[in-house]
């Protein structure tokens, strides 16, 4: 059991590791994620691996990616992994916190130990890391308000979509949708769901405050929980934005919601720099212990907004597995 | 002589009403009807929108599926044991069938396979309990990480969509009936419930199920494999989580790895709801079904009302513990008469 990660590591590291040329120096660094499997985490890799290989082929050293996450997103087991990492001695860690307190301590090691660490996606602010990329979820969830209330034309009910009572990211969206939407006085907030991250009880929240408000005129789902569940599950969401008297903005633009975009059931989408995780992580890593570059301990990656405007570009971004490019305004 | 009988007179009356209270507080099905009604009654005074056929089809499709699994955890409870699978099984089940369904194997091989996997579950489960004489518990907390990893391995922690509108229909549709609507998923449940209250009832393996957790012994000293027995009711909890679980994944229509995460504690607390005694031998079938609406309800009433979503979660656990403690009150004031 124990072993598990550190077998998992050996095995990404055969699969990662650029080909050996000795007579330049090596830098060695890990991205390390939440959990194995997750398809935006995947993404994510996906951009550490290219920054690495760029990086490795333009710069001085050579460039050993070791990307590294325990089996499922735990805490305990992410500690585990990190101190496998330290053991090996790399050079630099990018990790993405699964818990904020548990993950502190094994980042201050890695600090004492000489290697510096910085956060992705999921912070531990209480830790010795350098600094934390990451988008702003207050911000984006004024985006998003402002998003939902151009679509209803500054008027009307809107409901809240939310995760896991506390998350601090979740909480963030939320606060920030709020703030702005008070300042619409014709907008009222009428309900706040918490789905506990589960599909059925996002898609079952979503029906209810339906019937409860059949006047409803916007959703804001700060995760993408219920749209997980396919065609039918929601229908008085589905029957409501036909009419079209109902707008949803929802966070994330992952493909399938894409295609919900285009298909008119969803007004704009909210996206996370997934690539940007890996890539700019490296590149970050990289400045700071090549060029000792001093950074902020804040880096906003910005956010995509996705509307009907823009979306066909966003799906040829997924499927070209591109995303360098910028996205045409929404 | 006068007075005695004056007294007599009223003595008989009052055991006349108390034996009519305790025919109704005897049965805890009664008296969760009486919550229920109330509840219902109470919801529809506050909110115009609980009565609407809406809000009604959407509970019935919410409420089979809760159900479904209910059923088949209450019989492992009448036993004497626990099944902590249900949840994990319920997602496994589920995932395999829409495997088998995006793999292009019709229909009925699929439900089939799902079917299979619960109900495979549940014998592992009933053979650790029956043949080795482990714990449930820990068995079945067992089985409950070996269905999830199994779950989570098979599609690396994606969910599988784009099921075909068939098997969509199950969990999604609603036979039309005059100016009523059935939905198809409330029909499967009711069937069910009709299977399993008859197997209770009216069968021998019945009578041996309400009786195991009491007197095992003189069941075996009778020549009765309790054993067996044991192993039967793990495999059909298994077989119902596994239905529970084909009904879920059709009416998101979406099977995903991570679904019905911690439902098996909700589905137990449903099932005791209703009446079903956590010390084995005592529940029923229309006491399962109507603890399980009655937690449906309280759940819907709370969002159709606005109640913060904070304050949901306490509200839940507070009414399942006052539940109980009447359901306590109610079964010592029985046995103190």
């Amino acid at each position: 059991m124990c072993r598990t990660p550190l077998l998992l590591l050996l095995l990404l590291v055969a699969c990662t590791s650029a080909a050996v040329e000795p007579q330049r120096p090596r830098l060695t660094l890990a991205w390390v994620s939440k959990s194995l499997g997750n398809p935006v985490f995947d993404h994510g890799r996906d951009g550490a691996i290219q920054r690495a290989r760029e990086l490795s082929a333009s710069g001085a050293y050579e460039i050993e990616l070791v990307a590294a996450a325990p089996a499922s997103a735990d805490a305990v087991e992410q500690t585990r992994v990190l101190d496998d990492l330290i053991a090996r001695r790399v050079d630099g860690i990018a990790v993405s916190c699964n818990d904020p307190i548990a993950c502190a301590e094994p980042i201050d090691r890695a600090v004492a130990a000489g290697i510096p660490v910085m956060t992705w996606d999921s912070d531990a602010p209480e830790s010795g890391r350098f600094t934390f990329l990451s988008i702003d979820n207050t911000a984006a969830g004024r985006e998003a308000a402002r998003l939902l209330a151009d679509a209803i034309g500054g008027a009307g009910k809107v409901a809240i979509i939310t995760g896991v009572p506390g998350g601090l990211n979740l909480e963030q969206r939320v606060a920030g949708f709020r703030a702005v939407i008070a300042d619409y006085p014709a907008i009222t907030v009428v309900a706040e769901v918490a789905t506990d991250e589960d599909i059925s009880k996002g898609v079952r929240g979503v029906e209810e405050v339906m019937q409860a408000h059949p006047d409803l005129r916007g959703w804001f789902f700060a995760g993408m929980w219920p749209l997980i569940a396919d065609r039918g599950a929601m229908p008085q969401w589905e029957a409501a934005t036909r009419a079209g008297q109902l707008k949803t903005v929802c966070f994330d633009t992952l493909p399938f919601q894409l295609e919900l975009l285009r298909e008119g059931y969803l007004t704009a989408l909210i996206g996370q720099k997934y690539w940007g995780w890996g890539y700019d992580s490296i590149q970050i890593l990289y400045d700071t212990i090549v060029h000792g570059r001093a950074v902020p301990t804040f880096i906003d990656t910005g956010i995509d907004i996705v509307t009907d405007k823009n979306v066909e570009a966003m799906i040829r971004a997924w499927e070209t597995n591109d995303f360098q490019r910028p996205l045409p305004p929404p | 002589m006068a007075n005695r009988a004056v007294i007599q007179e009223v003595g008989s009356t009052t055991s006349r009403l108390r034996q009519l209270l305790n025919a109704v507080v005897g049965r805890q099905e009664l008296v969760i009807l009486g919550v229920l009604a109330l509840a219902a009654l109470t919801l529809s005074l506050l909110s115009e929108n609980f009565f609407q056929s809406t809000n009604l089809l959407n509970l019935a499709r919410g409420v089979s599926w809760f159900a479904v699994a209910a059923l088949g955890v209450s019989m492992v409870i009448l036993i004497g044991g626990i099944d902590l699978s249900v949840g994990a099984v319920m997602a496994l089940s589920g995932l395999v069938c829409a495997l088998m369904l995006r793999a292009g194997l019709g229909l009925p091989v699929a439900i089939g396979a799902g079917l299979l996997t619960g109900t495979t579950v549940g014998l592992l489960n009933g053979l650790l309990v029956a043949r080795f004489n482990l714990q449930p518990f820990i068995v079945t907390l067992g089985t409950m990480g070996v269905a999830r990893g199994l779950a989570l391995g098979l599609t690396n922690g994606a969910p599988i969509r784009d099921l075909p509108p068939s098997f969509r229909a199950i969990g999604q549709y609603d036979l039309p009936l005059g100016p009523f609507s059935l939905p198809v998923s409330l029909l499967i449940m009711l069937c069910l419930a009709g299977m399993v209250a008859l197997l209770l009832e009216r069968t021998v393996l019945g009578r041996y199920i309400y009786a195991l957790a009491r007197d095992e012994q003189a069941l075996l000293l009778a020549g009765i494999p309790t054993g067996r027995i044991k192993l039967i009711v793990y495999a059909l909890s298994g077989l119902l989580a596994g239905c529970s679980g084909l009904i879920m994944t059709a009416w998101l229509g979406v099977a995903a790895p991570t679904a019905a995460d911690g439902y098996e504690l909700d589905i137990i607390a449903a099932a005791v709801i209703g009446g079903t005694s956590l010390f084995g031998g005592e529940g029923s079938v229309p006491g399962v079904v109507i603890g399980t609406l009655l937690m449906l309800i309280l759940r819907n009433g709370m969002v159709l009302l606005g109640l913060p979503a904070y304050w949901q979660i306490g509200a839940i656990g507070v009414m399942i513990l006052t539940l109980v403690l009447v359901d306590h009150l109610r079964r010592s004031r029985l046995r103190g008469l």
